[in-house]
Parts: C-alpha cells; sequence; structure tokens
C-alpha cells in the first residue's frame, strides 16, 4: 500500500479519490484497480489504444509533463476527444511530486 | 485525404444479398468476396441475425459490438473459440495432432479471466508502443529491401511476393527464428487460420491438420533450443519468463508451445492481408497513392492513413463467442450456450459511429475507434507492431514504385474461403520504379 492521492473525475461527475497509490503504478492501473469508470485500459499500458484517456487538471499539468511523440500519435486516433491537457493515463507514473493529482476522465466507448 | 472508395459504388450499386436477407448467409462465398451491403441490411433489419447455415449469431452493430467485447464473462473468447475450431471435425482433427503434432495445444490467449489475464501480461509488453517506434530501422530495412528487390522487375505479386514474405521476415526476426522457409510458414498459417474459417471440407481438414503437426514439431523444437539454452529472442523470453503468482510461477510447455504458434502466425496472416489490402487500393485507386506520396514525409498523415484503411479494410472479419448466461443484445434475447460471430468488418461500417463509411476520410477524428483490432481485454496484441508494419510498407511503396497497377481484372481477385477474415489469394501487379 502506498500513501499517494489521486483524484478522478468521471465523465458522469462522480469524483473517486484513492488516498494509497503508490509510487511507481501507471495512473491507469490505479484507476482500474479501484473501479475508475470508463478508463479501459484494453492494451494493458503499452500506448496503443488510447482507452485510459484523461484531462489533466490545468493545475497539475505542468507537474505531470506533456506527451511523447508515441503518445501523441496514439492520442491523434481520438482526435475528436483532444484536448491541449490530454494525456493517456498508463502513461503517467506516480511519483511523490504527483501527490494530490487531480484528472478527469475523458469520454470514450 | 478523403475520396469515396470505387468498391463501396460498387457494393452498394450490386447488393449481393439478393431477395431476403434471411435467405442471404455469411457461408456464401459471394457474399464473404463482397460483404458490405450484407453488413448494412443486417444492421438495419436484423442486427443480432442467427444465420441458420452458420449457425451462429451474427452480430453487426458497433454498439452490440462494444457490449459483448466489454463484457468477457457473459460473452465468453474461450467457450466461443473452442466450438468454432475445426468445427464439424473437431474430435479427428485433435486425434491428428495429438498422435503426429506433439500434442493438442489450445491456444492459452483464448482464454477467459483469471486465467487469460495471467498469459496476456507475459504477451502484452512484447510490442509496446514505445519498444515498436525501437524496431522502425529494423523493419524499414527489411521492407525496403523486398521493395528494391522486385522494382525493376516491373511486376509480381502483390501478396506472394511481398506481403506474405515481409510480414513473416518481420515476426519471424522478433521470435527469433532463423533461417525459415516462407512458404512454409504461409502454408502453416493458412492451416491454422482455416480452423477458424468454417469453409474447410474434411479432406482440406486432413491437410491442414498436416500442416499443424508439421508447424507445432518444428516450433516444439525452437522451444526446446532455448529451453536448454536460452537466446536474446521472444521465444527465450517466454520459455523463460517469471509470472508473479507462487503456484504457477512459469508457463508450462504446452502455453509456451501456443503463445509462440499464436504470436507466429496472427503475426503475419492478418497483417499481410492488410497489406494486401493496401496494395489493391494502390493499384485500383492511383490517386490514392499519389496523395499519400505528397505526405511520404509526415508521419501523423501516414498514421491517419494506415487506421483509416484499417477500418476500411478490416483484414478480420469476425470471431466469435459463447454466451455463458441468458443475456439481452440489440433487443434479443440470447440462451446461455449461443455462438455469436461479431463483424467486427460490419461495427467498422456502422453508419452511427463512422459518417460515410465507406468513405475513405484520414481525418476522421474517431479514427481510432474502429474495432479492426478487437476492443477490450482481447484487443490485438500486436497492434502497434501491425500499424508500423504497414505505415512502413505504404511509405516505402509510394517512394520507390509508380504507377501500380492491377495486372487481372478486378473480378478475377478471389478472396480466401473464410467466415474469420477477408484476405485476397493472388495480387498480379504491374508497376514501375519511381523516376
Amino acid at each position: 500500500m502506498g500513501s499517494l492521492r489521486v483524484t478522478f473525475v468521471q465523465q458522469d461527475g462522480v469524483e473517486k479519490t484513492v488516498a494509497d497509490a503508490e509510487a511507481g503504478a501507471s495512473l491507469m492501473v490505479v484507476a482500474r484497480t479501484n473501479g475508475v469508470e470508463g478508463i479501459f485500459g484494453d492494451c494493458g499500458g503499452c500506448c496503443s489504444c488510447a482507452t485510459c484517456h484523461v484531462y489533466v487538471d490545468p493545475q497539475w499539468q505542468e507537474r505531470v509533463g506533456p506527451a511523447d511523440e508515441v503518445e501523441i500519435s496514439t492520442l491523434d486516433m481520438v482526435s475528436d476527444l483532444q484536448r491541449s491537457n490530454s494525456r493517456l493515463s498508463c502513461q503517467i507514473l506516480l511519483r511523490p511530486e504527483l501527490d494530490g493529482v487531480r484528472v478527469e476522465v475523458a469520454p470514450g466507448e | 485525404m478523403s475520396m469515396d472508395s470505387s468498391e463501396a459504388q460498387v457494393q452498394a450499386a450490386g447488393c449481393p444479398v439478393g431477395g431476403d436477407l434471411l435467405e442471404a448467409t455469411l457461408t456464401d462465398p459471394v457474399v464473404q468476396a463482397r460483404p458490405n451491403a450484407f453488413y448494412q441490411a443486417l444492421r438495419s433489419q436484423d442486427p443480432v441475425h442467427f444465420d441458420a447455415k452458420l449457425g451462429m449469431y451474427l452480430v453487426s452493430r458497433y454498439e452490440d459490438l462494444q457490449t459483448v467485447l466489454r463484457d468477457p464473462l457473459t460473452f465468453s473468447v474461450q467457450k466461443g473459440y473452442a466450438e468454432q475450431y475445426a468445427k464439424g471435425f473437431a474430435a479427428e482433427f485433435k486425434e491428428i495432432v495429438t498422435r503426429d503434432g506433439g500434442g493438442f495445444f489450445t491456444d492459452a490467449i483464448m482464454s477467459d479471466p483469471p486465467y487469460h489475464t495471467r498469459i496476456r501480461k507475459l504477451m502484452e509488453k512484447a510490442f509496446t508502443a514505445h519498444r515498436v517506434k525501437l524496431l522502425e530501422p529494423q523493419i524499414t530495412a527489411i521492407v525496403s529491401g523486398m521493395i528494391e528487390r522486385m522494382a525493376d522487375k516491373g511486376a509480381g505479386d502483390g501478396v506472394k511476393e511481398f506481403a506474405v514474405p515481409m510480414t513473416i521476415a518481420i515476426i519471424c526476426a522478433q521470435l527469433g527464428l532463423d533461417h525459415f522457409d516462407a512458404q512454409r510458414i504461409q502454408r502453416w498459417s493458412i492451416a491454422v487460420t482455416a480452423q477458424i474459417g468454417r469453409m474447410q471440407t474434411r479432406e482440406q481438414m486432413l491437410a491442414h491438420a498436416k500442416d499443424i503437426c508439421d508447424l507445432q514439431n518444428y516450433l516444439i523444437a525452437r522451444v526446446r533450443e532455448r529451453e536448454a539454452e536460452p537466446r536474446e529472442d521472444m521465444i527465450s523470453d517466454l520459455v523463460h519468463a517469471r509470472i508473479d503468482d507462487p503456484e504457477h510461477p512459469k508457463l508450462t510447455f504446452s502455453e509456451v508451445v501456443s503463445s509462440v504458434r499464436a504470436l507466429l502466425i496472427a503475426g503475419n496472416e492478418t497483417t499481410a492481408t492488410a497489406l494486401g489490402n493496401l496494395l489493391y487500393i494502390f493499384a485500383t485507386q492511383p490517386e490514392m497513392a499519389a496523395r499519400l506520396y505528397q505526405y511520404v514525409d509526415d508521419d501523423r498523415m501516414l498514421n491517419r492513413f494506415v487506421e483509416e484503411l484499417l477500418r476500411l479494410e478490416p483484414p478480420v472479419r469476425g470471431l466469435s463467442r459463447m454466451v455463458t448466461r441468458e443475456v439481452e443484445l440489440g433487443g434479443k434475447v440470447l440462451p446461455a450456450g449461443a455462438h455469436l460471430l461479431l463483424l467486427y468488418a460490419s461495427a467498422n461500417d456502422d453508419e452511427q459511429e463512422f459518417p460515410c463509411p465507406r468513405s475513405f476520410d484520414a481525418n476522421r477524428g474517431n479514427l481510432g475507434r474502429h474495432l479492426s483490432f478487437g476492443a477490450g481485454i482481447h484487443r490485438c496484441v500486436g497492434l502497434s507492431l501491425a500499424r508500423m508494419e504497414i505505415k512502413v510498407a505504404a511509405r516505402e511503396f509510394v517512394r520507390r514504385l509508380d504507377h501500380i497497377k492491377l495486372a487481372i481484372a478486378p473480378e478475377e481477385i478471389t478472396y480466401l474461403p473464410t467466415v474469420a477474415t477477408r484476405s485476397i489469394e493472388r495480387l498480379p501487379l504491374t508497376f514501375a520504379r519511381r523516376a
């Protein structure tokens, strides 16, 4: 059990806060293991399917950091839902400075 | 990049269903070859339609496929696949491969959770998008070499001389199979995929079973070599992988053989089909090749082109599931034990999800939501590799060759007899080296 805090805002407006996430885990895995709706992670965290799409809260964007080239090309496959704060949650690994991070689940399938 | 596919016009005009939908069947080779009007009729008239000849419910709407794909316990891959496998001859097939092919190795990956999760975890890390990106130079070298060898001949078969050997060379390099015989691997691939195609006669089944024995004996020897001495390849990785499960810390021998077989066959057959479709489009719609040539250095547009090609012409037409409890789907109540064929190709054609579905439009905002790779926990594990191979092939083909034309009439193109895929069998082409 870790001690990092993460908040997911689902498409239905429900907020799910996980208080015991571990450093090193991806946000996608944290979401799936805690029953966050709308995060599927079909490809298992391989940055290939865009089913774990989130919008990072603007206040957290700088600390979370930008998507790399490979992630940008996967996000482009769902460009209708893409925003400037789009990330694939499988590519965001938790670390102490992300304690408290807040993301909104993008609409999906 | 946007234009109407001429295929779409042909299919919309000349409806191959002819009369009552309920009379048509996916077991009809004419429907298999030109299926889009049939799919359209299914979606609009009877979206979960029982095909009596096939003995399966055809699921045709995007939304219903999503429902099925997101509920792997109600809709079992393991039961659906086992029911489909070598249907009509299953006992005899099993006896032959057990006797002459080292055993009957059920496909470990075609299973349900929680067992599936254990196998899947080991396979998915092999082809992450980032890892595949690192393979791009190696893949480009293989593809360019093959095109260069064809370029000055001016003619060749796009499927037999390009698509098939290319995808086989790439997956063999990954698995660590050197000195392979591409023709043999192609024969094995056809034999394996025929087991879920539902179109083989007993004589064909016997020939396929013999090929599968040959395949398994070959793979068993390669696995034994890696058990004795690990190498830097994917077979060794699977043989020696440690799983986070104290009771079953390693894959069993049977799981390794079936996983390597799955990677080898799925790793070449469907991608080769996609490449055949790509070359068919180049040959019949030269404006597409010309347009693509303008984008040859634009990775984003190349990726979009590939994704739309996959949506418009999915290599895998449909795969099976079995219902494990009574459930309603698309307005129909299905009993436990109902056998389903999920028509990915029809979902990609669903106008509710993709407006003007028969038009090639690489600018779609929802390109990536096609179902050509499936969805949910069984989504294709090699999708990044497949995309990369198609992208590199498209790029290097138009970069090097021009005036690509069919050397036979379009009506002479034949497709493999199967309900599972839609694959061009041979594609004679003429072309010139780009000046």
